[in-house]
C-alpha cells in the first residue's frame, strides 16, 4: 500500500501515486525474487507480465521493459497509475511472505517513461492486410483491441462518440489520479500502429451493426461500456440530485465546477468512483462530504490507497448505513435521514441482503447529493446490436471467447462485465482480438 | 575484580589493547585525524605512508576515487588513485612524534617508502625518532607513479630482501612488510622479506582494478581528465581473495611470521574470519572512509561478547583455528555426501531454486506450479547446494548427508 499521498497535491491536481526515483528503481528491481512463472504476471488481468518486465529492469534492460509493456498493453502507462494493484499483481508477489510487495506500478511508469523519454521506437505499422474490423467505443476494451488487431496486421477503425479517445480513463477518472498527459502518450502508441479513430461518432450516426457489415467489415467489436447510471427511486425528481459521471465528468480537472465551496456533500455509494467522487468534492472546497454506502469500511470494494485518501481529505465514512428519507423544499433536497445497516447473510452486499439497525438513526444537511451506486449500458445498443443477446441490465452476453450470439459480432469491457477495472478491460479487449482473429482465420480456411 | 581485556594482544613484542588498526591510507593522514581514531578506540595507527620529497613527485589526481556498486548496494568496493602522502616529512614526523606523547598507550606504526637504499633507512630512522613503535614497509603502493617504488618492488623478491635488509640495519623496530596481492603466490616475496629480516607480514594492499567505464565517454573510471588507470581496489568486494592470502601465509610453516591482516574488513566478524585464519592483528581502511571511525566500537564489543559467550579468554585461543582445516582440494573425504532438504513451510515458492538448479546445476530441483512449492529429487541431487545459496529465505533450505554405501548419489555414480 502506498502511503506517500499528500492531500495538498490532490487539491492542486498533482498525482497522487509519486514517480519512484532512478535509486528506487534500481532498489525495487534487485528486491524481487524474479520468481519461476511469476505469480504477478498471473495475476495482471491484461497480461502486462510485471514479472518480465521488472527482470530486464533488474538486468537494466530498460527500453527492453518499456517493449514489454507497450507490447502487451497498450494502457500500460494508465494502468501505472490506476492499476489496484494490491488486488492484482502486487496481492500475489511472493515476497509479502518476507517483507513488502515490489512497487510495480512505480516500477511500470518509470519504464514507461523512460521509453518515452529516451525515444522508444515507433510500434509496427499493421499492413492492413487481414480484413477490416470495426470497433466500437475507444475506451480501454477497444484501444486494446484494436491494438492487439493492428499487431496481427488487421485494419482497425474505432468508432468513438467523444471527441477524443479514452473512455473513461478520459472523462471520469480524476486528473489527481491519471494525468491526460500519460493517457495520451498510451493513444499515440496505438496511433503509431496505424489504428484509426473516427471520433464523434455515436450509435445513431453508425446506425446498426449490419450497416457495419455493409461497408465492409469483417468483424465488430463491441466495447461501449456503461453510460447509464442507476438512481435511487428515493431520491428521483429532486434538482440537487446527480450521478457520478455528470458530477466527475464536471469536476475531473477542474475544481470550481460545479461551485462547491463550503456545500455539504453526500456521495451514495462505496465504490472507486464513490471515492474519487468523495475526493474530488473534498479537493474543491466543499464543507462536508459524506460517503454514504452500505458496504462496512473494510468491505467498501474501493481501492485501500482511494480509502486513505478520502480519510486524509476528511471525507465522513458513513459507511454500513442507507438513506431513508429525503426532506426537501421546492424540489430541493436540504436533509437526508439514514439508518445504519447490517448484513442478514454474511459475504453478501447486496442491498436485498441489508438489515438496519433501529435506534441508529442519524440525519445530515446537504446541497448536493450524488449518486455512484452503478452504472448499465446505454438503451441505445439494443438498436445497433439488433440480434445480439443482452441481459436484463442491458449488459451484452457472450462467451468466454468475448464472441455474442451473432457471427462475426464480438464484445468486451464494461458493456459486458457490467463494471470492471481497467486493466480487465485491457485484458478483454486483448481476448477478444485473439477470437476475432481466430473467427477470421476459419472464415479465410472455409472460403 | 574485572576480567583482563581478552582483545589485547601481542604482536611482533608490542602490546596492542586491542587488534584494531587504520592501515596505512587516507584515514591516518595526519595526527588530527589519527587521535581521533585513537579516541574512537582503535588500538593502533599505521600512519599514511611517508616517503622523501627529493624522491618522489606525488601525484594526487582528481576526481581520485571510483565506488564499485552492486545493483542497489553501494560502494562493495573502492578505487582509490591516491599515493602515499602528499604532506612534507617534517610536519609527518611532527605529527607521529606528538602522536606517541598524547598517546603513550596506543600502537604508532610507520608506514614509509623509499626509493633507494638510503631513502628506506633515513626514514626508518627518523622513523624511531618520531616515536613509532613498528615500521611498514610499503612494498605495495599499486598507484605509485614510479618505476622503482609501489607494488613493483613487491613483485621483486630481490629488492623486498634488500630494503628489508636496509631498514633492519638501520634501527632497532620491529619491522613488517607489507605485500601486495597483485602477484601469483605471495608466500616466496614473504619469504624473501623474512630473509631480510622482516619480523611479520601486513597483506593485502589493494588490488589493481578497474571498477567502471562510463558509457557515454568510453572513459574508465574515476575519469581523470580524459584518463584513468588500473589502481588499488579495496572494500567488502577483496575480502575473500584478502583471507586466501592470509591463510597461504600463515599456513606456510617455512615463513613462520605473525601477519597483520587487511581487506574489506567492517565488522567483527570479518576481524574474526581472519584472526581464524591465522592474522595477529588487523587492518581497516575502506570500511573507515565509509562509515567513520565509530565503527571499531562495534568490532570491539562484538568481539569481546562472542569472546565471553564461549569462554575464550585470549585471541591467542582463535588465531589460525580455521587455517588448520584450509587443505588441497585433493584431500577433501567425498565419501560423504550430501543432499539439499527444502523446509516446505518456510518455502515462498519464488522458484529461484529451481531456476538455478535448472539452468546452473543439475535439475534437482522440481517445481510444483500448482502449490508453488519445490521438492529435491535425490537422485539427481549432487549436494551442491547452489539453491541453498540463492533462497531468499535464509533457513529455508539444509542439507542431510547420505549414505554413499546404500543410496546411490547422482556426484558419485
Amino acid at each position: 500500500m502506498k502511503t506517500n499521498i499528500d492531500p495538498v497535491k490532490i487539491s492542486e491536481f498533482k498525482c497522487m501515486r509519486e514517480p519512484l526515483s532512478l535509486e528506487a528503481v534500481i532498489r525495487e528491481s534487485n528486491r524481487c525474487l524474479l520468481c519461476h512463472e511469476a505469480p504477478c504476471s498471473a495475476g495482471c488481468p491484461a497480461g502486462t507480465d510485471p514479472g518480465r518486465f521488472i527482470r530486464q529492469i533488474r538486468f537494466y534492460n530498460y527500453k527492453g521493459a518499456a517493449r514489454t509493456i507497450r507490447n502487451n498493453n497498450i494502457l500500460g502507462g494508465v494502468c501505472a497509475f490506476i492499476c489496484p494493484v494490491e488486488k492484482l499483481c502486487e496481492k500475489e508477489c511472493s515476497i509479502k511472505a518476507l517483507e513488502d510487495p515490489i512497487n510495480i506500478n512505480g516500477l511500470q511508469r518509470f519504464v514507461v517513461e523512460y521509453g518515452k523519454a529516451f525515444s522508444l521506437e515507433p510500434m509496427k505499422v499493421s499492413s492492413k492486410n487481414m480484413g477490416h474490423v470495426a470497433i466500437i467505443g475507444a475506451g480501454p476494451a477497444g484501444m486494446s483491441c484494436a491494438s492487439s488487431l493492428a499487431t496481427l496486421d488487421y485494419d482497425v477503425t474505432l468508432y468513438e462518440q467523444e471527441q477524443q479517445a479514452g473512455g473513461i480513463a478520459r472523462y471520469y477518472i480524476p486528473a489527481f489520479r491519471l494525468p491526460e498527459e500519460t493517457l495520451n502518450d498510451d493513444i499515440t502508441n496505438l496511433l503509431s500502429q496505424g489504428v484509426k479513430i473516427s471520433h464523434g461518432k455515436n450509435l445513431t450516426y453508425i446506425g446498426t451493426i449490419t450497416d457495419l457489415m455493409k461497408r465492409g467489415f469483417d468483424a465488430v467489436f463491441i466495447s461501449t461500456g456503461l453510460s447509464k447510471p442507476f438512481r435511487l427511486e428515493l431520491l428521483e425528481g429532486y434538482i440537487n440530485v446527480t450521478d457520478y459521471l455528470s458530477f466527475l465528468r464536471n469536476i475531473r480537472h477542474d475544481f470550481t465546477a460545479p461551485e462547491l465551496k463550503n456545500k455539504n456533500i453526500a456521495i451514495i455509494g462505496g465504490g472507486s468512483v464513490a471515492l474519487d467522487a468523495a475526493v474530488s468534492a473534498s479537493a474543491a472546497g466543499a464543507s462536508r462530504v459524506y460517503l454514504i454506502s452500505l458496504e462496512h469500511l473494510k468491505e467498501l470494494p474501493a481501492d485501500q490507497e482511494e480509502i486513505n485518501l478520502a480519510r486524509l481529505m476528511n471525507v465522513i465514512f458513513k459507511a454500513g448505513s442507507q438513506i431513508t428519507r429525503v426532506v426537501a423544499e421546492d424540489k430541493q433536497i436540504t436533509r437526508l435521514t439514514g439508518i445504519e445497516t447490517d448484513w442478514k447473510e454474511p459475504d453478501n452486499y447486496h442491498p436485498s441482503n441489508a438489515r438496519q439497525i433501529q435506534g441508529t438513526e442519524f440525519s445530515i444537511n446537504v446541497d448536493l447529493v450524488v449518486q455512484a451506486i452503478g452504472t448499465c449500458p446505454d438503451d441505445k445498443i439494443t438498436r445497433f446490436a439488433r440480434g445480439v443477446e443482452i441481459m436484463g441490465k442491458g449488459t451484452i452476453v457472450t462467451g468466454s471467447d468475448f464472441s455474442t450470439n451473432l457471427p462475426g459480432v464480438f464484445a468486451g469491457g464494461d458493456v459486458v462485465s457490467g463494471g470492471a477495472t481497467i486493466v480487465q478491460a485491457v485484458g478483454d479487449g486483448k481476448k477478444a482480438a485473439e477470437s476475432i482473429h481466430n473467427y477470421l482465420n476459419k472464415r479465410r480456411a472455409n472460403q | 575484580m574485572s576480567k583482563p581485556n581478552p582483545l589485547q594482544i601481542n604482536f611482533c613484542g608490542v602490546r596492542f589493547e586491542n587488534p584494531f588498526c587504520l592501515s596505512s591510507s587516507p584515514v591516518g593522514n595526519h595526527a588530527e585525524m589519527c587521535a581521533r581514531a585513537y579516541d574512537a578506540g582503535w588500538g593502533g595507527v599505521v600512519y599514511k605512508t611517508l616517503g622523501l620529497e627529493k624522491s618522489f613527485r606525488v601525484v594526487m589526481p582528481s576526481p581520485r576515487l571510483n565506488a564499485y556498486n552492486y545493483g542497489d548496494k553501494r560502494v562493495i568496493g573502492l578505487q582509490n588513485t591516491e599515493q602515499i602522502t602528499d604532506r612534507p616529512i617534517r610536519d609527518n614526523l611532527r605529527d607521529l612524534a606528538w602522536l606517541k606523547k598524547s598517546y603513550p598507550n596506543k600502537v604508532l606504526i610507520s608506514s614509509i617508502m623509499g626509493y633507494d637504499d638510503e631513502d628506506w633507512a633515513e626514514l626508518a630512522k627518523m622513523s624511531e625518532d618520531a616515536g613509532a613503535d613498528l615500521v611498514e614497509l610499503n612494498f605495495s603502493c599499486p598507484q605509485m607513479a614510479h618505476k622503482h617504488a609501489g607494488h613493483r618492488v613487491g613483485q621483486d623478491f630481490h629488492a623486498v630482501e634488500m630494503f628489508t635488509r636496509v631498514v633492519k640495519n638501520a634501527t632497532r623496530l620491529p619491522v613488517i612488510a607489507k605485500m601486495t596481492p597483485n602477484i601469483t603466490d605471495m608466500v616466496p616475496v614473504a619469504l624473501a622479506a623474512k630473509d631480510g629480516g622482516a619480523d611479520a607480514i601486513s597483506a593485502i594492499n589493494t588490488i589493481k582494478a578497474i571498477t567502471n567505464i562510463d558509457l557515454d565517454s568510453f572513459t574508465p573510471m574515476p575519469d581523470i581528465h580524459g584518463n584513468s588507470a588500473a589502481t588499488g581496489f579495496s572494500g567488502p568486494a577483496v575480502k575473500p581473495i584478502a583471507m586466501r592470502f592470509v591463510s597461504d601465509l600463515y599456513n606456510s610453516k617455512q615463513l613462520n611470521l605473525p601477519v597483520s591482516a587487511i581487506g574489506g574488513i567492517e565488522t567483527w566478524i570479518d576481524a574474526l574470519h581472519f584472526l581464524l585464519l591465522g592474522a595477529t592483528n588487523i587492518q581497516v581502511t575502506t570500511a573507515i572512509m565509509r562509515y567513520g571511525y565509530r565503527i571499531v566500537e562495534d568490532m570491539i564489543e562484538g568481539l569481546t561478547d562472542f569472546m565471553n559467550d564461549r569462554n575464550i579468554g585470549s585471541l591467542d585461543e582463535l588465531i589460525g583455528q580455521a587455517a588448520r582445516m584450509i587443505v588441497d582440494p585433493s584431500e577433501f573425504d567425498t565419501r560423504h555426501q550430501v543432499v539439499a532438504v527444502v523446509d516446505p513451510e518456510k518455502c515462498i515458492g519464488c522458484g529461484q531454486c529451481f531456476i538455478s538448479c535448472r539452468d546452473g546445476a543439475n535439475q534437482a530441483m522440481k517445481f510444483n506450479a500448482a502449490k508453488r512449492k519445490v521438492e529435491v529429487d535425490e537422485t539427481r541431487c549432487v549436494g551442491c547446494l547452489l539453491c541453498k545459496h540463492v533462497c531468499p529465505v535464509w533457513d529455508c533450505i539444509s542439507h542431510k548427508e547420505v549414505d554413499t554405501l546404500t543410496t546411490r548419489h547422482a556426484a558419485i555414480f
